[in-house]
């Protein structure tokens, strides 16, 4: 579970983030709507552990994020904003190191290794060293590494951005999988019909604020509108 | 501990698999070798050059014994014709030794002869030929007088109070130290060669190549990964420098330097003790090639700041070149200057007290650590992450 309260972060003049609020739950999916530039990355950055607010209080687990990054880092898996993998290590070797650093033992990190590989359909890949991968492969070592060390809650910051039908489609099925195993997912996009296909939940940011939060319906009524994306377009707009 | 190995291992796999890093790192040792024995087979060449000794001479034909005598020195001797005072200062000769008219009448009565040697005393590179033309000049002064004295029944050695052998000529000395100079600038130059690529991938290469984010995601504190980069870095950088310093060392014992009056022999207690003066090098490279990457956004950028530092090394070897003042024990504990000491005494045949090389390891140790903590401190900060 993944509890955020009255988020603040600047940067210099810029209030990226300007009191947001919300609660991921576990076994269900959150997604965070937003135009570019609303303050979604900063928000996830923030749950990460990577920066720290200005005020507020962001939770994992009941962990106190801020005070206690190692813990919560522990329990969240991440695909962040940046997708860099080393160009001379083979796919098994990023998701082993990642473990590594997650601090899987050995023995359980072999078989969590092969388990995503053969989840993601990476047989083929795993032992080429990742240069030259398409995007879609790419995404899957980032997606296996984010995963290895099976945590409680998953983020994903605009996980499907760029990514062919077919990967889209891994992606999305994966998202369900892990809501069926009472894993958290909180995931960022601007992608109206991604979010209304998957999302239990929904928070709209915009301006650094949230605007409107629930399920579809709950926002679709909130904004007085049938369509979602108009309904988004209204709320953002401030109409 | 574990994140610590972990990070060292996968920067030091991935080192290892980069080819061009790879190259520059270990270019650097097997040229050693080669430049060693060139560099000190030159200088032996130069120094058998220099015995030979030309003079230019006026008024050869006057002094037909003299001549003999120094063409039995293997001193060559040529006619000169013209203006020796112009010559000498149009520096077409170095000097002009004038021999008079009434040479053998003066002998003949045992009056002093006055020979004149024409010279430029501003001339520094001409100072050496004098100097030795003079000594020649004194010796058959000598040698004659002697004769004169043993002709009238007295031991020469009444003459002589004093016996002064001059062994080594300053240029000598000044040529070899030049030579020893270079030699600890390479050895020292293949510390912050061997370990560059990695140092600059594991920091500005990981910004630019978009994998600082994911990697700084894991529940790891921040000092164990610049500490397993920085390790892995220093790694290469001591194996880089002590093949270099080893092949330095064996290239050196195969030149034959007795030529040169120099005497170069190293024990093992010798070169294990230089491994340990010369190792935290190694880390002082690393650590501060990594400070400079963690500023550096990408790759290029982070080479121009980091080419800078090449220039290090130098330092010492300037510093030593115009103070050349006698080594003193609190010299090793400067960083680089401390190590390049290190090298000229024991590449030299000067004995080094073992504090030394303690001090060497010790001070550049610490202040590596200090570096390495204010790259920590910097990946602390949240501007890191932006491109």
């Amino acid at each position: 579970m993944i509890e955020v309260n009255q988020l603040k972060k600047s940067f210099g003049q810029i209030k990226a983030v300007d009191d947001v609020s919300f609660t991921a739950r576990d076994g269900q999916v959150t997604g965070i709507l937003g135009p570019n530039g609303a303050g979604k990355s900063t928000t996830l950055r923030i749950i990460y552990g990577l920066l720290k607010q200005d005020a507020g209080q962001a939770y994992v687990d009941g962990i106190d994020i801020q005070s206690q990054r190692l813990q919560a880092q522990q329990r969240m898996g991440v695909l962040p904003d940046s997708h860099g993998l080393y160009a001379r290590l083979s796919a098994r070797e990023h998701i082993q190191y990642f473990g590594q650093l997650q601090q899987v033992p050995g023995e359980l990190l072999e078989q969590r290794t092969n388990e995503l590989i053969r989840l993601l359909d990476m047989e083929n890949i795993a032992d080429r060293r990742t240069e030259g991968f398409s995007l879609g492969e790419r995404m899957k070592v980032c997606l296996c590494r984010a995963m290895i060390h099976e945590p409680h809650n998953i983020l994903l910051d605009e996980p499907t951005n760029g990514l062919d039908v077919m990967t889209t489609r891994t992606v999305r099925e994966i998202i369900s999988e892990l809501k069926s195993r009472g894993v958290t997912v909180l995931f960022s996009s601007h992608l109206m019909h991604e979010v209304n296909r998957l999302c239990d939940q929904i928070v709209i940011i915009s301006n650094g604020k949230v605007v409107s939060s629930g399920t579809a319906d709950e926002i679709r009524a909130a904004a007085g509108d049938d369509n979602l994306e108009d309904a988004f377009v209204k709320l953002v707009e401030g109409i | 501990m574990h994140t610590i190995t972990a990070v060292l291992l996968k920067e030091f796999k991935d080192g290892r698999r980069d080819r061009r890093a790879l190259m520059s790192a270990f270019l650097f040792p097997v040229l050693a070798p080669v430049l060693v024995y060139f560099l000190l087979t030159t200088i032996i060449e130069l120094r058998t050059n220099e015995e030979a000794i030309t003079i230019p001479m006026v008024g050869a034909e006057n002094a037909p014994e003299l001549v003999q005598w120094l063409n039995e020195r293997h001193v060559t001797l040529e006619a000169f014709n013209g203006d020796p005072e112009q010559a000498v200062r149009d520096q077409e000769v170095e000097l002009v030794l004038i021999i008079p008219e009434d040479y053998q009448y003066r002998l003949a009565d045992f009056e002093t002869i006055p020979l004149t040697l024409v010279q430029d005393g501003s001339r520094t590179d001409a100072r050496q030929s004098i100097v030795d033309v003079r000594e020649l000049l004194h010796a058959y002064n000598n040698e004659t007088a002697a004769l004169r004295l043993v002709v009238r029944g007295v031991s020469p050695q009444l003459m002589q109070v004093l016996s002064i052998q001059d062994q080594d000529t300053a240029s000598r000395q000044e040529r070899t130290a030049t030579a020893l100079n270079f030699i600890p600038l390479y050895i020292i130059l293949s510390a912050f060669v061997a370990g560059m690529g990695l140092a600059v991938d594991t920091t500005a290469g990981e910004r630019e190549r978009k994998s600082l984010e994911p990697l700084l995601l894991n529940p790891v504190l921040r000092y164990h990964i610049v500490l397993g980069k920085w390790l892995a870095a220093s790694l290469f950088s001591a194996s880089g420098m002590l093949l270099t310093l080893l092949l330095c060392i064996v290239a050196m014992l195969q030149v034959p330097l007795e030529q040169i009056g120099m005497d170069f022999s190293i024990t093992w207690q010798q070169i294990l003790l230089m491994f340990l003066g010369m190792t935290p090098l190694a880390l002082l490279a690393s650590s501060l090639q990594m400070l400079l990457g963690m500023f550096a956004k990408s790759f290029k950028d982070a080479q121009s700041y980091i080419g800078l530092l090449n220039f290090l090394p130098v330092l010492p070897m300037l510093y030593t070149m115009f103070n050349p003042v006698a080594t003193q024990d609190w010299m090793f504990a400067i960083p680089i200057l401390g190590q390049h000491l290190l090298l000229v005494d024991v590449l030299g045949g000067t004995a080094v007290p073992v504090i030394a090389y303690f001090l060497s390891a010790g001070t550049s140790l610490l202040i590596s650590v200090a570096i390495a903590a204010a790259t920590a401190k910097l990946m602390e900060r949240e501007s890191i992450l932006n491109n």
